[in-house]
């Protein structure tokens, strides 16, 4: 079982207090759980087949080929078309997920050439993109991909960043000064410029690219930790843990670090949003993961390039809007639980 | 005090070394640098003219004799250290070479983009200022009334959105769909043929979504760090004894509080003064205005390595001035605080 300790708790029950954040954090937490599950919400497949009395599940898992509901092909089958046939003959059911298309499956109709408007008939709620791709099922696996880029890097980050910090604040002398210098040189790099660099050169993947803007991005919070180890190592309770002959392993990970560490939560809300907007101005840019990949940003460039069609701009922009004001709200909640300020006035 | 804004200049030699250093050496060690693209460039137009000549070898249709004078050309075929020692000599006497694309300086290039950048970085920046100072004052002034809390929620919007996403938005919006705004471009094609008056209309016509963009982002922070800082000094104990001592409230406000407000405002404007300088890649690219972003973000595109490498310089120089500009701006504001004394 997890003991906080009263501090912690303490600044947890007036996060819950400020309701805006509270709810925006769990609000953005059901929103990632599901998209988590996104194959439920937006897929081809359908989320169940009964046909002769089989029940099939092809959410997940290989394919299934269409022979095995009795068509005439070896591919992945039509759920859309089996829907049809099958309704009409009442041999079986399909249940299609609430937006029956996968973010890569192209709808070309007959006789109309993509993008297409948003229409309810068709179940394109938001419309499709210039390829004739459903825009809400790419927004879902967008903002999933999205999430888990910004964690992964926030995770990268903060590991670099903390040990490096730390081990700059707690052994001082010519490692910090190198790091210092270090630091100094990285931070005053222009960050996007570079990244844009490099990433026209390689073409990174999901991988290289968390990987690249790790390499350009540790240093924001290595510059807070060395000043938080440094307050901490100065403080008695480190001055007693030496004399009673703690070692400096121990002083670091059982007193500093916990010490200093829960104050970087203050941080997390944001470094997500700058992932989310950052990895988004990449794709926009056309420097981001390799197409064919769902993302926000490759939908606004199309979208900015079909301002005729402009229910893709609305749609990101839209999602956009909604997810950094709540991660903003988070942040500002989370920021006001660990430090309340009270302001007086002057009457 | 001077002798450390001295160290501070002094230390631009060797950041500035590392940045370009490390770009440098990226666009080199990297494997699939220009050489390796224009091959396969030249691989896909000599499959398309159906006339492969293939190196039996290498694979590609390039032989071996052009392979070393374009590295020759590129400086590829030394090391990487002394490539860049060449290019950094050049550098110093102001030469950044030749633009592999334009075949013109580098230098030249730039140039002639850096007004268009500038002018809005500078409107950007006084804009910025010109509302933000106020406003912040009435929300600090009328903290949690009507509205202190409607500005909020609009300027919260800025504050969370990405300013390209806001120039997304009002493109489409305002530029595409109700057709008030011009889409993109700096001036309108008639622009010579108008009067003075019409041009400087035609440019703030022109300009108006893009600063609307590029004020977004800074508002929101310059907003809320006036209106923070005024509330923090409305709460101190000088203004306690002002008050005890019969002052005004505005008179206190005015004379005491606000000033010290503006310390932390002074602290933003260096970085500002480069980021604006700078230009933005996003905006720039969004409405298609010819300054040193768009430009940046070409060169690129097209490989074009002497032209990024510049805007590197460029702009990397004026960030390490601009924060120094700032740090010595906050000295001036506030004379306790002593730089480089005492730490």
């Amino acid at each position: 079982m997890l003991k906080l300790n009263p501090v912690t708790r303490k600044r947890l029950d007036r996060f819950k207090q400020l309701r805006r954040g509270y709810w925006s954090a769990i609000a953005l937490a059901c929103l990632f759980v599901l998209s988590l599950g996104a194959e439920m919400i937006a897929s081809q497949r359908a989320l169940l087949v009964i046909y002769e009395g089989e029940w099939h599940f092809p959410t997940y898992g290989a394919i299934i080929p269409g022979t095995q509901f009795g068509l005439d092909y070896q591919y992945e089958t039509d759920y859309k078309t089996l829907k049809l046939t099958l309704e009409s003959s009442g041999s079986g059911r399909v249940i299609m997920p609430p937006i029956p298309y996968g973010p890569l499956e192209t709808d070309l109709a007959v006789g109309d050439f993509p993008p297409h408007a948003p229409s309810f008939a068709k179940q394109h709620y938001l419309g499709t993109d210039t390829s004739g791709r459903d825009v809400l099922s790419r927004i879902i696996y967008g903002f999933r991909i999205a999430m888990l880029f910004s964690l992964l890097l926030l995770v990268f980050n903060y590991l670099i960043g903390v040990s490096i910090g730390c081990l700059m604040g707690y052994w001082g002398g010519a490692f910090d000064l190198v790091f210092q210098r270090l630091i100094e040189i990285w931070s005053n790099i222009p960050f996007l410029y570079v990244i844009m660099i490099v990433a026209s050169i390689i073409q990174p993947g999901f991988w290289t690219l968390v990987m690249i803007m790790v390499f350009f991005g540790w240093t924001s919070i290595t510059w807070y930790m060395r000043t938080a180890t440094y307050k901490e190592a100065a403080r008695e309770y480190v001055m007693a843990a030496r004399a009673i002959g703690a070692s400096n392993t121990r002083i670091v990970f059982k007193h500093i670090l916990p010490n200093s560490v829960s104050t970087l939560i203050t941080f997390v809300p944001f470094s997500v949003a700058g992932g989310i907007t950052s990895l988004t101005a990449l794709d926009y840019l056309g420097f981001g993961l390799p197409p064919p990949t769902p993302s926000w940003g490759e939908l606004l460039k199309q979208g900015t390039e079909n301002l005729d069609s402009l229910w893709m701009v609305l749609s990101v922009v839209g999602a956009m809007t909604l997810i950094l004001m709540l991660v903003t709200y988070i942040g500002e909640a989370i920021r006001e639980a660990f430090d309340p300020r009270k302001f007086s006035y002057y009457e | 005090m001077t002798a450390y804004f001295i160290r501070r200049f002094l230390l631009i030699v060797p950041t500035f070394i590392g940045i370009t250093l490390l770009v440098f050496a990226v666009t080199r060690v990297v494997p699939g640098g220009p050489i390796e693209r224009m091959m396969t460039a030249s691989l896909v137009s000599g499959d398309q003219a159906g006339k492969v000549q293939r190196d039996t070898q290498s694979g590609s249709t390039l032989s071996a004799d052009q392979i070393a004078q374009l590295e020759a050309y590129y400086g590829f075929d030394k090391p990487v250290l002394e490539s860049y020692a060449l290019w950094l000599g050049k550098v110093i006497t102001l030469d950044l070479g030749e633009s592999s694309r334009y075949q013109d300086p580098v230098w030249q290039i730039i140039k002639e983009r850096f007004p268009v950048s500038i002018f809005y970085g500078l409107t950007t920046l006084i804009l910025t200022y010109l509302i933000c100072i106020p406003l912040g004052v009435a929300k600090a002034l009328g903290h949690n009334s009507l509205f202190d809390n409607a500005s909020s929620a609009l300027v919260f919007l800025g504050y969370a959105l990405p300013s390209y996403v806001v120039g997304i938005a009002l493109v489409g919006l305002f530029a595409a769909h109700w057709d008030i705004f011009p889409l993109g471009g700096f001036v309108s094609d008639h622009y010579d043929d108008l009067n003075t008056w019409g041009k400087l209309k035609d440019i703030f016509y022109h300009g108006a979504l893009p600063l609307i963009a590029y004020m977004a982002g800074s508002f929101a922070l310059t907003t809320f760090m006036m209106k923070n800082a005024l509330m923090d000094n409305q709460a101190a104990d000088y203004m306690r004894t002002a008050a005890a001592k019969g002052l005004m409230r505005k008179t206190a406000v005015w004379r005491h509080a606000f000033r010290n407000s503006l310390i932390p405002i002074a602290t933003s404007f260096g970085s500002n003064i480069a980021f604006f300088m700078g230009g933005s890649f996003l905006i720039e690219t969004i409405f298609n205005i010819d300054g040193i972003g768009l430009l940046g973000y070409e060169a690129i595109l097209e490989r074009d390595y002497p032209v990024v490498m510049g805007i590197l310089v460029i702009t990397s120089l004026l960030f390490l001035i601009g924060n120094i500009i700032s740090d010595f701006l906050v000295a001036m504001v506030d004379p306790r605080i002593r730089f480089g004394e005492a730490r």
